[in-house]
C-alpha cells in the first residue's frame, strides 16, 4: 500500500516535469512574439541586439544549473545518497547544453557586431573554460566501471569545478587588461519593453529547465535501477 | 534578407536546435528504458 | 616521531628514481614539447617570451599529469594501497606526502625545461632570477594540490593519462594565466601587467585548493 503511494507520488513528479516542460515549450513560443515584434530596434547595435534575449537566459540558467550540481555534489559527500549524485549528473547535462547554446549565440552575435567570431572577453572566456570543465566532468562519469567510485569522483570534482569560477573569470579579466580592450562591453539603459522581453524569456527558459531538470533526474533514476535489476 | 536577420534567425535555430535535440535525446533513452522494463517483465512471468 | 609526509615522499622519491621511468618519461615528453613548438616559427627569427612562457606551462602542464599517475600507481602493485590506508595516521598524509614527492619531481623535470626555453626558444635575458624560480615554485605549489587530489582518482586504473589530463587542465586555467603572465615578464617582455596582482591570484588559487584538498582528499583515496 505505503508502495504505491510512493509510485503514485513519484508519477505525479514525472507528469509535473512533462508539463513544465510543455509550459516551458509554450513560453518559449510566446517569447519569440516578444522578441520579434514587442521588443523595439536597439538604435546602436540594430537588429542583431535581439540574439541578447535568448544568449542571457540560456547563460544565466547554464550558470544555475552549474551551480545545482556544486550543491548536489556536497549532498552526495554528506549523505552519499545516489539520488544526489543523479541530480548533479542531470543538471551538469543541461548545464553544458545551455552554456553550449549561450557560446554559439554569443559567437553568432559577436561576427556581427564585432567582426570576429571569439574575442578574449572575460564572461566569454569564463564561459568557455567551465564548458571544457563541464564536458569533462561528464566523459569522466562515463569513463570509470566502479559506480561507488564514479560518484565519489564526480563530487568532488563538481565540488572543485564550481570553487574554481570566481578564479578563472578573475584571471581572464587580468589577463586582458594586459592587451588593450579593443570592445566596450554591452550594457545601458534597457527600455520598458526590452526589459519585459527580457523577462518573458528568462522566465520561460527557466520553466522549460526545471521540467528538462526534474524529467532527467527521474530517468536516471529509473534508468540505474533498472540496470540493477539486470545484474541482478 | 539582412546579414543580421540571417545571424539573428540562426542563433534562434541553435536555441530551438538545442532544446529539441534534448528532448528527442530524453525520449529515445525513454523509449529504451521501457523496451528493457517490458524484457524484465516477460522473464519474470515465465519464471 | 618522525614526520610521516615526509617519510612517505621520501619512499616515493627511493621508488621513482630506482626505476627511472617515472622521472625520464616527463622530461622527455616536455623537451620534445619545446622543440616542437620550436618550429613554428620561421628559421631566424625569435619566440615571444609569452609564447615561451606559454610552452613552459604546457610542458609543465604534461609533466604533473604523468607524475601523479606514476606516484600514485605505485601502491597498485600487491594491493600495497591498503596497507598504507590502514596505517594509523590521516589520510591527508597521503595526499601530502605525494603533492611533495610530486613537487620534487616536478622541480626535477623543470630544471630541464628551462635550458630547453633558453636554447631552442632563444631566450636569453631573465629579468630577475629569485623572483623567476619563487614564481615557478609557488606555482607548482598550486599545480601540486591540484594534481595530487585529482592524481588519486587514477589508482587502480591504467592508462587513464589521457582521461586525467582532461579534466585537469581546464581547472588549472586561472594557474597557467598566472604562470605564463609572470613567466613573460621575468623573461623581459613586462607589457604593464603587474606581477603583483597575479601573485594575489596565485596565493588565492593555492590556498583555496590546498584547503578544499585536505577536505575532499579522503573521499577520494578510498577502497571502493
Amino acid at each position: 500500500m505505503k508502495n504505491m503511494q510512493v509510485n503514485a507520488n513519484k508519477n505525479s513528479n514525472l507528469s509535473l516535469a512533462g508539463a513544465l516542460v510543455l509550459a516551458g515549450g509554450a513560453a518559449l513560443a510566446l517569447s519569440q512574439y516578444f522578441i520579434w515584434i514587442h521588443a523595439p530596434v536597439e538604435v546602436t547595435m540594430g537588429l542583431v541586439q535581439k540574439i541578447f534575449y535568448l544568449h542571457l537566459p540560456a547563460a544565466w540558467w547554464g550558470m544555475i544549473c552549474f551551480f545545482i550540481v556544486f550543491c548536489a555534489s556536497i549532498g552526495f559527500l554528506l549523505r552519499r545518497s545516489p539520488a544526489m549524485d543523479q541530480l548533479a549528473a542531470s543538471a551538469a547535462e543541461i548545464g553544458l547544453l545551455y552554456s553550449t547554446m549561450a557560446l554559439a549565440t554569443g559567437s553568432l552575435w559577436a561576427r556581427v557586431s564585432w567582426n570576429t567570431w571569439w574575442t578574449w572577453d572575460p564572461r566569454l572566456s569564463t564561459a568557455l573554460i567551465m564548458w571544457f570543465i563541464y564536458a569533462g566532468y561528464l566523459v569522466l562519469r562515463q569513463s570509470i566501471d566502479n559506480r561507488r567510485k564514479m560518484r565519489m569522483v564526480a563530487a568532488v570534482l563538481g565540488i572543485m569545478a564550481f570553487l574554481n569560477v570566481p578564479l578563472v573569470f578573475l584571471s581572464a579579466r587580468m589577463w586582458r587588461s594586459i592587451h588593450p580592450a579593443v570592445f566596450a562591453s554591452e550594457g545601458g539603459g534597457l527600455e520598458p519593453e526590452m526589459l519585459t522581453t527580457v523577462i518573458v524569456c528568462v522566465v520561460s527558459l527557466g520553466l522549460l529547465t526545471a521540467g528538462l531538470l526534474m524529467f532527467r533526474f527521474r530517468q536516471k533514476n529509473i534508468q540505474e535501477r533498472v540496470l540493477d535489476l539486470y545484474r541482478h | 534578407m539582412s546579414l543580421e536577420m540571417t545571424y539573428l534567425i540562426a542563433s534562434n535555430v541553435v536555441i530551438w536546435l538545442g532544446i529539441g535535440g534534448y528532448v528527442f535525446y530524453l525520449a529515445a533513452v525513454q523509449k529504451k528504458l521501457e523496451r528493457k522494463l517490458e524484457q524484465l517483465e516477460e522473464l519474470s512471468h515465465e519464471q | 616521531m618522525k614526520c610521516r609526509p615526509l617519510a612517505l615522499a621520501a619512499k616515493d622519491l627511493r621508488l621513482v628514481f630506482a626505476d627511472g621511468a617515472g622521472i625520464i618519461q616527463p622530461v622527455l615528453l616536455g623537451l620534445i614539447l619545446v622543440f616542437v613548438f620550436s618550429l613554428s616559427t620561421p628559421v631566424g627569427e625569435e619566440v615571444p617570451a609569452q609564447a615561451a612562457a606559454a610552452i613552459f606551462w604546457l610542458a609543465t602542464s604534461f609533466a604533473v599529469i604523468l607524475v601523479f599517475n606514476t606516484l600514485y600507481s605505485l601502491e597498485g602493485a600487491n594491493q600495497a594501497r591498503i596497507g598504507l590506508l590502514l596505517s594509523p595516521m590521516p589520510v591527508q598524509y597521503i595526499w601530502m606526502g605525494k603533492a611533495l614527492s610530486g613537487l620534487v619531481l616536478l622541480l626535477t623535470a623543470q630544471i630541464f625545461f628551462l635550458p630547453a626555453i633558453i636554447v631552442f626558444l632563444g631566450q636569453d635575458l631573465m629579468v630577475s632570477w629569485p623572483g623567476a624560480l619563487g614564481t615557478i615554485l609557488l606555482i607548482d605549489w598550486g599545480l601540486v594540490a591540484v594534481g595530487s587530489l585529482l592524481g588519486a582518482m587514477s589508482q587502480g586504473h591504467s592508462a587513464r593519462d589521457s582521461l586525467l589530463s582532461v579534466v585537469v587542465f581546464p581547472l588549472l586555467v586561472p594557474l597557467l594565466l598566472a604562470g605564463i603572465s609572470m613567466g613573460s615578464f621575468f623573461l623581459g617582455e613586462g607589457t604593464g601587467g603587474e606581477p603583483g596582482s597575479w601573485l594575489g591570484l596565485v596565493l588565492a588559487f593555492n590556498a583555496l585548493f590546498t584547503g578544499a584538498a585536505l577536505v575532499l582528499f579522503p573521499f577520494i583515496y578510498g577502497e571502493y
